[in-house]
């Protein structure tokens, strides 16, 4: 009995926190990411190749300096990706298998990094000054943990990357690479490439949907806000903020951003934690009426389950794009939809293999540590 | 290569998309965590499961198993695959729900005019209509034996890869818009075709 009671008393002497065991992911090896970055910042969360989905990414908790777990996303990954042409046809829908398309990443693929499977990157990249001033000196690098897959969709070789910063933050991008389609149009929908003007490849657009469940400590309580600063050519700018109680399909402006907050989550100054999500760097595109799904630039839905992809829903009796998903539910536990547009025009340099052209957004704390998170 | 489903229907794990070498192995090894991957195991067991009734359908070309997802539902208490299936000669598709403790089918939801993505024993499909379409078939040999050097030995060494086509003429059948990279890089011009699994023919678009 003896080794037990020295067990009780140890655990007693270190509680942990009830919030630690919920945020420990429930995968093992080698499914499981857990990367303490150099400044202290720690990232949990599981990885799936899912036949549909390609990189998903699970359970996702994050650990700032010096403070205690929270969890952040139940859920994580590409919701579709839509190409249509200028000209108006094709339209492509690039989810199709994507766990089928991944390609096997070499060493060189995943530079200072492990690969846990052929298919997925595990690495750390520096990000550049984390904070800078001079009086009283003070420096210091951030990094970020990423993960990534690369998938061959047609002509496309496509990078879906997600960076975790140390300071909280997470960026999703995706990387279109590997070939141009070599579609030859008309002056009015493309550009000249090759020598001279003969041979004008097609302009069309990268419209890409990711599905993030977030859930923070947990389902309950997660609310999504919206906020925007009215006041143009005037000296004030006033906040107005916007609870989106129910199913919302909202269309980005300047000024405008939203955020995934959890009052009964605080941090040490009392503010409740929630990450804000920035999506100003899309293209905006709308397709015509029978693509209302690229009409808007943020949605929120209510969880459910079937609900999985952006458009072409793969479940049977369950709506097929996410314009459907919102039907007037009151949101109890919010699935953030984000929408972000890259209109390709063609360039001479597209030449293969095709430089990288990247389009992502930004999820940022807020309130999360009550002080900077390197201190 | 013979793409029938009488191969097709009793090498469950074969057929399937699935990872093999030592990860596969390492998954084996032991009792997956509630937040793994499916496992190889778990896949066999779910198609199975998810099969039953159906092997006469499969045998006969008229219903197929596309692909076995992990249910990530979070209100779900128990592990549990979703298996998708197509049936060519109604054009629905399934889904159906598989508790592995069980191995009991435990959901099904079936629908007209849904689409999932291909699944790779498709595509297979896919290349061998391509390759018997009279007047397509010749050509895609020729630009093959070109771009290699030698003849085309199997539709498998075309390595087609496809989305799935949702509108005309395919509002109701299962298309594919197959993508073919030919050896050297260069890629066959198919994008105005796509194999329509249902009617089982290739069928040209209109744009
Ligand atoms: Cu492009």
């Amino acid at each position: 009995m003896r080794p037990l009671l020295a067990l009780v008393a140890l655990l007693a002497l270190s509680p942990v926190p009830a919030a630690a065991a919920a945020t420990t992911p429930t995968c093992g090896e080698p499914y499981r990411i857990d990367r303490t970055l150099p400044d202290g910042a720690r990232w949990t969360m599981c990885w799936e190749m899912r036949n549909i989905e390609g990189l998903t990414l699970t359970q996702v908790a994050y650990t700032p300096k010096n403070g205690r777990a929270v969890g952040v996303l139940r859920s994580a990954s590409l919701a579709q990706i839509q190409v249509p042409y200028d000209s108006g046809e094709p339209r492509y829908e690039d989810i199709g298998a994507l766990g089928a398309a991944a390609i096997p990443l070499r060493a060189q693929d995943c530079p200072g990094g492990e690969r846990p499977d052929q298919y997925v990157c595990v690495t750390t990249r520096p990000r550049g000054h984390a904070y800078f001033k001079d009086e009283p000196y003070a420096s210091a690098q951030g990094d970020d943990l990423v993960v990534f897959s690369a998938f061959q969709v047609g002509w496309y070789t496509y990078l879906a990357e997600w960076a975790f910063g140390d300071t909280g933050t997470i960026t999703p991008r995706v990387g279109a690479t590997g070939s141009l389609a070599d579609f030859t149009t008309t002056p009015a929908y493309g550009w000249p490439i090759g020598v001279g003007r003969h041979h004008f490849e097609e302009s069309h657009s990268h419209n890409i949907f990711w599905r993030l469940d977030f859930d923070i400590d947990g389902r309950s309580g997660d609310r999504v806000e919206q906020y925007d600063f009215s006041g143009s050519g005037t000296t004030r700018r006033t906040m107005r903020r916007t609870a989106l109680t129910r199913e919302t399909a909202a269309v980005y402006r300047p000024m405008r951003w939203w955020r995934v907050v959890d009052y009964g989550v605080r941090n040490a100054d009392g503010h409740a934690v929630s990450w804000e999500i920035d999506n100003s760097g899309s293209a905006q595109y709308r397709g015509p009426a029978s693509e209302r799904f690229t009409h808007a630039d943020l949605y929120v839905t209510n969880y459910r389950a079937c609900e999985r992809l952006a458009s072409e829903n793969p479940t049977p009796r369950c709506a097929d794009s996410v314009d459907k998903y919102v039907n007037g539910e009151v949101v109890r536990d919010p699935v953030v939809w984000v929408n972000v547009d890259f209109h390709h025009v063609v360039r001479d340099e597209d030449h293969d293999p095709m430089p990288t052209h990247w389009q992502g957004f930004h999820i940022t704390p807020r309130d999360v540590t009550s002080t900077n998170p390197y201190r | 290569m013979a793409v029938g489903a009488t191969t097709g229907a009793l090498l469950w794990g074969h057929g399937l998309w699935q990872r093999s070498g030592p990860e596969a192995a390492q998954r084996a090894q032991r009792a997956p965590e509630p937040g793994d991957p499916l496992t190889p195991q778990e896949i066999a067991a779910a198609s199975a499961a998810a099969t039953s009734g159906f092997t006469e359908h499969m045998a006969a070309g008229s219903l197929d198993l596309l692909y076995v997802e992990r249910d990530d539902d979070k209100a779900a208490t128990s592990r549990r695959a979703e298996a998708y299936l197509y049936d060519y000669a109604h054009d629905r598709l399934i889904v159906r729900t598989v508790d592995l403790g069980t191995s009991r089918i435990v959901a099904e939801r079936a629908a007209s005019g849904r689409q999932a993505p291909p699944s790779q024993r498709e595509e297979a499909r896919a290349a061998v209509l391509l390759l018997a379409d009279p007047k397509l078939g010749p050509k895609v040999r020729q630009a093959y034996a070109t771009a290699a050097g030698h003849r085309l030995g199997s539709a498998a060494d075309l390595h087609l890869q496809s989305l799935i086509y949702p509108r005309t003429p395919c509002e109701a059948h299962r298309c594919l818009q197959m993508f073919v990279r030919l050896p050297g890089g260069r890629w066959l011009d198919t994008s105005r075709i796509v194999a329509d699994l249902s009617a089982k023919k290739i069928r040209s678009l209109e744009w």
